[in-house]
């Protein structure tokens, strides 16, 4: 199977998490904590997604040393919306 | 300025495709990015009524249209990849389908605007609907420029060029998955 396919596939997955938990939120299956845990899961699942976009569908696997960088930006990028969604 | 090493080669020379293509991807993520902090920021300002404002969405619309538009980035790789090897009508087709999710992707897009402008809410109801507009809007014109430029490459169909135009509508994508959680689903 291409690795385009594995990541259009691990996509899939991903916003098929996304959308569990925004779900669950929405029909108040999450309450209090487990709401904040639940937008910072949704977070990471948009990193992942992010990421496997890189690293696949832009190729970012076959340059390791620019996959490395823009991994680490977009690490800090998404800690910083994790930051400015938590102190909300 | 990029300094070339002893070999004669560029660091840049690794990365998949154009420098340009590279500098334009970059320009974008930091335009969106700053949109979506600043969105995030203003939140802090009025919690609950960016949630109740939020409520007004289409949650399931925009969970659609994800997976609509990462479909499209995949057909948009496997036709760079065709192009590549060789096999232009196969490349033709996938880059031709790929811009059809792309016009998929707006007209779901249009079908939320006309609902929110039938319920009576733009861009000055809350600062909510003023960076969703301003976000999502943009993102939309990049959508729209996108599948002109798929539409393009994929009628000339060299490699070159199919990697620049495909690597700009990853691009597109790419901000979709993170203004995707941000807009609609963080409460």
């Amino acid at each position: 199977m291409a690795q385009v396919t594995k990541a259009w596939m691990l996509l899939l997955a991903l916003s098929g998490g996304s959308t569990v938990l925004s779900v669950a939120v929405a029909r108040g299956a999450l309450t209090g904590t487990a709401v904040t845990l639940g937008g910072a899961a949704l977070l990471a699942l948009a990193w992942a997604k992010a990421r496997t976009i890189l690293n696949a569908y832009l190729r970012l696997d076959e340059a390791p040393a620019f996959r490395r960088g823009f991994g680490l930006t977009l690490a800090l990028y998404a800690l910083l919306l994790l930051a400015l969604y938590l102190g909300g | 300025m990029t300094q070339p090493t002893d070999t004669g080669r560029s660091p840049f020379d690794d990365l998949p495709g154009d420098l340009m293509i590279w500098v334009l991807i970059v320009s974008e993520l930091l335009v969106f990015g700053a949109g979506l902090a600043a969105f995030l920021g203003v939140r802090l300002t009025d919690p609950a009524g960016f949630a109740a404002a939020q409520d007004h969405l289409h949650r399931a619309a925009a969970g659609i249209n994800t997976v609509v538009l990462v479909t499209s980035g995949w057909l948009a790789a496997l036709g760079a990849q065709a192009v590549e090897a060789g096999r232009i009508a196969r490349s033709r087709a996938l880059l031709t389908a790929a811009a059809a999710l792309g016009v998929v992707f707006l007209g779901i897009k249009w079908a939320e605007y006309a609902g929110k402008a039938a319920e009576g809410i733009g861009v000055e109801t809350h600062p909510f609907f003023t960076f969703y507009y301003l976000i999502t809007g943009f993102h939309a014109a990049h959508v729209a420029a996108g599948i002109v430029v798929l539409l393009l490459v994929a009628f000339r169909a060299r490699p070159r060029e199919v990697e620049a135009g495909t690597a700009f509508w990853h691009m597109v994508d790419l901000v979709w998955v993170l203004v995707f959680p941000v807009i609609y689903l963080l409460r």
